[in-house]
């Protein structure tokens, strides 16, 4: 039997956290940014989920939010009708992009020039960062809201998730639809891996992976309960999903088993992402606190320290509080 | 036996005075050498930049003797949306992100005592 899990609560935010983000792995170690319908998104430490600033100035729910690879910017979409960008090392405020309804997703291209949007107004824009003053780029077509747009393929194409219950692949210059995935319910969720192209989409209780280029399934998973995110771990032998009743699940990405599922938010998990160094994993709730679960448990990574029995009688007076095999420990 | 898994510490949590970003932490240091963006150009010398860091620094301190000159005088602010209001000015928090103020003259009441929000301040003035 499996060990139980003690993840460690980054608490802080007041309202649920319905999104988060990690940078790429950066010389001062990787970032991970967390929106909230408290308005205020925060920056942490990636490894040990330690705060690191708060960024100011959003005057609505954020629903979206994103770092750039090098964690020197950060950008935020909420209901006030505007996406910002950031500094992420000063934390100030560095763009608003004004909309003409609430903006639920933003990405930064790879390398930062160019920023995308996407909303309630069913709109996709491309903004030029380096011409901020210019009108961007817009890509018609989505009937309804669209929760998700996301670059692909080396930032040439676009996809993007919206409540028309369709997954759209487009391409950038011409802003044309190449292709188009429909679903009978609206997909809560979407991650794109650019290494191995792999597209990761929820809706319902399943987890489904395509391929990011093609569009084609690879396979598709079904949960316990309704899922709102999943992750794909870096090497691919795992994903891991949270939904509505409040647990983590991770599976084998291979044979499809459920390998084991975890409790400890008090609400439903509205995003889980794996770090890019998949040694652990972050959760957001409804509970409004972010949770990070460890891989492989039992390692000794950020805060985790594994302690063999015979080390627990000596005067190792650091640890708080230990994980047995047996109760879970309610917090 | 099974080994068990030790937290060293809980995350920090925010800090409820400020909003972080630790100017003294070292990506901080090592990314914004001059914390000043207008001026992170290449070929910039340090004689202009400690010239600009002088400059920033005695507005800066105008600023905050401004904030001091204002404690318990009538301002009048200019907003968005065509907005006017006066009031006795209290204190600003330490963001500069809301101003405290007392007797707030709007057109629909005098508030007793209200928070402005510092970025829909377009402008303020008062007499010395």
């Amino acid at each position: 039997m499996a060990m139980r899990q003690t993840p460690l609560t980054c608490s802080g935010h007041t309202r649920p956290v319905v999104d988060l983000a990690f940078s790429g792995i950066t010389p001062y170690g990787y970032f991970l940014i967390s929106a909230c319908k408290d308005g205020k998104p925060m920056l942490r430490q990636g490894d040990t989920g330690d705060w690191i600033g708060t960024f100011l100035g959003h005057k609505g729910a954020v629903w979206g939010a994103t770092l750039n690879n090098e964690a020197t910017k950060a950008a935020t979409a909420a209901a006030d009708f505007t996406a910002k960008v950031w500094d992420a090392v000063t934390g100030d405020e560095v763009l608003t992009l004004a909309h003409k309804h609430i903006v639920k997703s933003v990405n930064f291209t790879q390398d930062s020039s160019c920023l995308l949007t996407g909303g309630n107004d069913k709109i996709i824009r491309i903004y030029d960062l380096n011409q901020p003053e210019a009108e961007p780029q817009e890509i018609t077509g989505h009937t309804s809201a669209i929760k998700k747009a996301l670059w692909c393929n080396n930032d040439t194409q676009i996809l993007s998730a919206a409540d028309d219950k369709t997954v759209r692949l487009w391409d950038r210059n011409s802003t044309e639809v190449v292709k188009q995935l429909s679903f009978d319910m609206s997909v809560s969720s979407m991650e794109y891996i650019p290494d191995g192209e792999v597209l990761v989409i929820t809706y319902g209780k399943t987890i489904a992976f395509y391929n990011a280029l093609s569009l084609d399934m690879i396979k598709t998973v079904d949960a316990p309960a309704s899922i709102h995110s999943a992750s794909l771990h870096p090497d691919k032998d795992f994903f891991v999903a949270g939904g509505d009743d409040f647990k983590l699940y991770k599976f084998d990405y291979g044979t499809k088993e459920e390998l084991e599922s975890y409790k400890g938010h008090f609400g439903p998990v509205h995003c889980v992402r794996f770090s890019p160094d998949g040694e652990l994993y972050a959760s957001g709730s409804e509970d409004g606190t972010l949770r990070l679960w460890q891989t492989a448990v039992g390692k000794t990574y950020g805060l985790w320290k594994c302690v063999l029995p015979e080390e627990l009688v000596s005067e190792n007076s650091d640890t708080i509080y230990c994980t047995p095999a047996a109760p879970e420990i309610k917090a | 036996m099974s080994t068990l898994v030790t937290v060293l510490r809980l995350p920090r949590g925010p800090d409820p005075n400020g909003r972080g970003f630790d100017p003294n932490s070292p990506r901080f240091v090592a990314l914004c050498p001059t914390t000043i963006s207008a001026s992170t150009e290449t070929g910039t010398d340090s004689v202009e930049i400690g010239e600009e860091q002088r400059a920033r620094s005695a507005l800066r301190e105008s600023f905050l003797r401004t904030l001091i000159a204002m404690t318990n005088k009538q301002v009048q602010f200019h907003m968005y949306e065509r907005v006017k209001v006066e009031a006795k000015f209290g204190a600003s928090d330490i963001d500069v992100l809301n101003f405290q103020v007392s007797e707030l003259q709007t057109p629909i009441g005098v508030q007793k005592e209200a928070l402005l929000r510092c970025q829909d301040v377009i402008s303020y003035s008062f007499d010395l």
